[in-house]
């Protein structure tokens, strides 16, 4: 199954997402310090919209993104699958072709109503 | 450090110009150098975001130093996003605060007709997260349609209070001669009648097209020089008082609170600390509305209005021209228009233009201090300016 990681800090235990090459707390600065970690599924919506002005590879007329605050306590940013979205939705997440340009398909989060 | 001052501005027509990119800058930059009778310069600032990827072209600065055949003078293109423009003037401010040049060109400028709109808002997307933000479809529209829906829930921001905005920046453009959008619009046509919706739909939830930037072509250009040399000139005297940056989280969904312009806030403070003043001293500000919501988010953040308070300064007028005070009487990037790169410049220019008192129908009555806030990223790299007439 492809997992989305977030990346624990070998030496304070801080959690980052997205990657990031030194420790937001402790400054950590050895290179590669840092134990992928998966994205826990679950969560609820911090914030959203339906976006009508997409991309041209996007061959969707809208396209629903969230802010989903996860278990963990980590945010992140998926695509949404949902008709009617509510700020505070119990939303649970796959990852998925999010993104497709000529050469390559690119994953990602996707989230439906849990 | 020596003191800074603005001897010349220039501007182009904000709208869609079929010239080259380089002419759109030397064109801005030649109306700087006639306003100021200054006609050489010792180095060149060209901001600007997509030359390479959206015009073709890169090393855009050496092509406009050499338009202008003002070589062998220094020139370099600053790309800082749509914060690029402020970048270049700070550049410039530090050349000449440092004794390292005397006279020194800051012009921004961008073509981004000359791709189509989904094109120009999918170029502007590439200053976001590539993993994080990017690859989903995120749009800078979808940014700060998220970032509304905050606000909306907890500060009792409507979309009529956006519309407002909107309302009255694009009322502001119809007396700037180089603004993009040159018709009034009113509540009743993108908020009321039984055509608004379909005159004003939805580009990204709550966000209508009446809440968005244009997608505009466009270059200014300040002359940036001593205080002796700018004496020398007669025109007005306009100093940089202030300069202050900050930057914050790329990700945007990873800041503490989502609803926090926390660059905003710090670049103001450092730009009030060196001047010296306080918010209250400002007389008139251009903040960087490329969506209605942030001229509410960023009035409160510069400390104009207290944190949840901006819609309701809104309400009561007093941004509008002949209030207490003014925000984007140019007709803010809503209505004078967005060409990414010239933006940060063309605050500059209608800051100055107001300090000196020559603004016309649109003046601010006894503008002495001004601001300017330009919004790099999603709130991730801002600057923010501070300007005083002087006699």
């Amino acid at each position: 199954m492809r997992e989305i990681n977030a990346y624990r800090c070998r030496r304070c235990g801080t959690l980052h997402y997205p990657f990031r090459m030194v420790c937001k707390e402790c400054k950590e600065n050895d290179f590669f310090e840092f134990d992928p970690v998966p994205l826990p599924r679950t969560g609820r919506i911090v914030t959203w919209t339906r976006i009508y002005n997409l991309p041209a590879e996007f061959e969707v007329p809208t396209l629903g993104v969230a802010v989903v605050e996860l278990d963990n306590g980590l945010r992140m940013l998926g695509q949404i699958d949902i008709a009617d979205p509510q700020i505070g939705m119990e939303v649970v997440g796959s990852v998925q072709v999010v993104r497709r340009d000529a050469y390559e398909s690119r994953y990602g989060m996707v989230f439906r109503a849990a | 450090m020596r003191e800074v001052y603005v001897a010349g501005i220039g501007i182009t027509t904000f709208t869609r110009l079929e010239f080259p990119l380089a002419e759109i800058a030397a064109y801005a930059s030649m109306a700087a150098m006639k306003d100021s009778g200054i006609d050489r310069f010792d180095h060149l600032y060209v901001a600007n975001m997509g030359s390479a990827r959206i015009n073709n072209q890169s090393a855009l600065a050496s092509a406009v130093v050499d338009t202008l055949s003002q070589t062998p003078a220094g020139a370099e293109r600053i790309e800082n996003g749509p914060a690029s423009g402020a970048s270049a003037i700070k550049q410039g401010f530090m050349a000449v605060a440092s004794g390292m040049h005397d006279v020194v060109m800051v012009t921004g400028a961008e073509r981004m007709r000359e791709v189509n709109n989904l094109e120009a808002t999918n170029f502007v997307a590439t200053l976001t997260h590539p993993l994080a933000e990017y690859v989903y479809g995120v749009t800078l529209p979808s940014h700060a349609a998220m970032f509304t829906k905050l606000y909306m829930e907890r500060y009792g921001v409507t979309e009529r209070h956006l519309a407002m905005v909107g309302v009255k920046n694009q009322n502001n453009a119809t007396m700037n001669e180089w603004a993009h959008l040159q018709q009034p619009i009113t509540m009743d046509g993108i908020m009321d009648s039984p055509e608004a919706f379909t005159n004003n739909p939805y580009v990204s939830e709550p966000l209508r097209f009446f809440d968005c930037c244009p997608v505009s072509d466009g270059g200014a250009s300040v002359l940036l020089t001593t205080k002796e040399i700018a004496q020398s000139t007669g025109r007005p005297l306009v100093r940089i008082t202030g300069i202050g940056q900050a930057t914050d989280t790329l990700a945007v969904f990873e800041r503490e609170d989502p609803t926090d312009l926390l660059a905003v806030r710090r670049s103001a403070r450092l730009a009030y600390d060196m001047a010296g003043i306080e918010p209250s001293d400002v007389d008139v500000a251009e903040l960087h509305d490329a969506f209605t919501i942030l001229e509410i988010a960023e009035s409160e953040e510069a400390g104009f209005f207290p944190k949840g308070e901006g819609h309701l300064a809104l309400e009561r007028g007093e941004t509008e021209i002949g209030g207490k005070l003014p925000i984007n009487p140019s007709g803010g990037l809503k209505g004078k228009g967005h060409p990414v790169g010239a933006t940060g410049v063309a605050q500059a220019h209608e800051i100055v233009t107001q300090l000196r008192g020559e603004a016309g129908e649109r003046q601010v009555a006894d503008a002495r201090i001004g601001f300017t806030c330009n919004f790099g990223g999603f709130g991730n790299n801002v600057i923010s300016m501070t300007y005083r007439r002087e006699e």
